[in-house]
């Protein structure tokens, strides 16, 4: 099989400690391409490794039909119409509830790849596979003819060793797996030649750690989302970005706030796009104008980030009060220096209840929802706080 | 507040934390390292120590920034030290 012109071929991967060549890709590309062909429009993999994902790109591409990644908990529903011909649709990360599937062109995919030029390059893959930004690594590593290593599923003690391990030069991670990373890796620094940051805001403490933990290595943060693909990298090892490119752009991307939220208008926005008038898309991040800066304040719907994972305290405080065993309750998400935020519940027994049989009431309430956006720590107390106008004290800080 | 009665703190929350999981903890040392890969924790098991050390002990040594740790008896020390 010949390879796409979006591979290099010779990039390997290193997935668990195997390592794989194109010939081995390119076998089991045409092993799925076989049946790609034989189904009616739409191929569903799973996405949990990664030398599934790109041999299934691949055939896809090639079968010219859909691709649709499976991740754990988001199921493509029955009934959600195919596209006609070859692109990708990559369910969205959601804490309940069904997940949003949004569909991807692999141009658009591959619109801002950056380090395409460099196949000396080791890459560590810390997102999921088949997530908007695993794929953009794993497409990044693909044209490079770089060696990608991966183990989907590790957490950042694991990463950290593999990374030592093969002396990868390259990560891209959310700011709280750098936060786990760098606790992980302690004085075995692999050796770094680029640092990305992204998927939720990076802070200046920890800029200003990985800066000196890896002093001289190019430290980018990027923005992007899922609806909007990907939009600008931030290169000056400052949080926020540049007041100026609201008025002059940035890559092709225009910028404004509106009542406080981020709305940009992107040529790279997903297929079939919901943008509104005149292609503003709304980003859902509240941002402040700071100096000569735009900084990131947190989520329009109140969501905070825990350890990288979107998580709404009013939603796990809904749960809690449904609790038969609950008179009241305020789950409130307090800064944490490991994940950024994370969640705490102060919960009110009923008139009589067992401290232990409302723990556990507890506990079973908020069982259904990923970790991250359950309450931590639960605190039983005899009444809520409230404010002057009534309301439950709420601490949601940026 | 030394630090060997902090470490005890952590051993006895931390044993709690991976308990509810269904874990069962080996023994801390003091150059135990958190994330490591040795204990049966995760970041987030590691933020909610946080998050009850500072209830118990009333400090949180992270208030103006984050302070580099990753060793049972490094975090032992920042608390020790703020309740100083």
């Amino acid at each position: 099989m010949t390879a796409p012109p979006w591979i290099d071929t010779r990039f390997r991967l290193t997935e668990y400690g195997e390592t794989l060549g194109w010939p081995s890709l390119a076998l089991r590309a045409g092993a799925l391409e076989q049946a790609f062909r034989a189904g009616h429009g739409r191929a569903v993999i799973d996405g949990n490794r990664v030398a599934t994902v790109i041999a299934a790109l691949v055939a896809a591409e090639r079968a010219g039909v859909e691709l649709a990644l499976r991740r754990p908990g988001a199921e493509v529903p029955d009934g959600f119409p195919a596209a006609d011909g070859f692109s990708v649709l990559l369910p969205t990360s959601g804490t309940t509830g069904t997940p949003k599937l949004i569909r991807h062109g692999l141009d658009r995919l591959r619109g801002r790849l950056r380090g395409t030029g460099d196949h000396g390059a080791r890459w560590l893959l810390t997102y999921e596979p088949a997530s908007f930004a695993g794929l953009q690594v794993i497409l990044t590593a693909l044209a490079a003819g770089a060696e990608l290593v991966a183990a989907p599923g590790e957490g950042a003690a694991g990463l950290a060793r593999a990374a030592v391990a093969a002396g990868v030069t390259r990560i891209s991670g959310t700011p709280s797996f750098w936060r786990a990373f760098l606790m992980a890796v302690g004085d075995r620094r692999p050796p770094l030649a680029s640092i990305t940051l992204g998927g939720e805001a990076a802070d200046q403490p920890l800029l200003d750690r990985l800066a000196a933990a890896f002093p001289g290595v190019p430290l980018r943060h990027v923005y992007a989302s899922t609806e909007a693909g990907s939009l600008f990298a931030v290169a000056d090892g400052r949080a926020g970005f540049p007041a100026a490119w609201l008025d002059d752009g940035i890559d092709g991307v225009r910028l404004r706030i509106a009542d406080g939220i981020l709305q940009v208008n992107s040529p790279r926005a997903m297929l079939g796009g919901v943008a509104g008038k005149g292609g503003w898309l709304d980003t859902g991040d509240r941002v402040v104008v700071s100096g000569d800066r735009v900084l990131f304040v947190g989520r329009a719907d109140g969501r905070v980030n825990v350890g990288g994972v979107k998580v709404s305290a009013e939603e796990a405080e809904a749960l809690i009060l449904a609790c038969p065993l609950v008179a009241d309750a305020l789950v409130a998400a307090v800064p944490n220096p490991i994940t950024g935020h994370i969640l705490t519940a102060a919960v009110v027994p009923a008139a009589g209840a067992d401290p232990g049989l409302v723990r556990a009431g507890v506990r079973d309430a908020v069982a259904g929802l990923v970790p991250a956006a359950r309450p931590r720590v639960v605190t039983l107390v005899e009444s809520i706080p409230l404010d002057s106008t009534g309301k439950k004290r709420r601490r949601v800080e940026p | 507040m030394d630090t060997a009665a902090v470490r005890a703190m952590i051993a006895e929350e931390l044993a709690r934390i991976a308990a509810d999981k269904g874990e069962t903890l080996p023994p801390l040392d003091p150059g135990t390292v958190f994330l490591g890969g040795g204990l049966p924790i995760d970041s987030l098991d590691l933020a909610t120590l946080l998050v009850v050390l500072e209830q118990r002990t009333g400090f949180d040594p992270f208030r103006a920034g984050f302070r580099q740790f990753t060793t049972v008896e490094e975090l032992a020390t920042l608390y020790a030290a703020a309740a100083a």
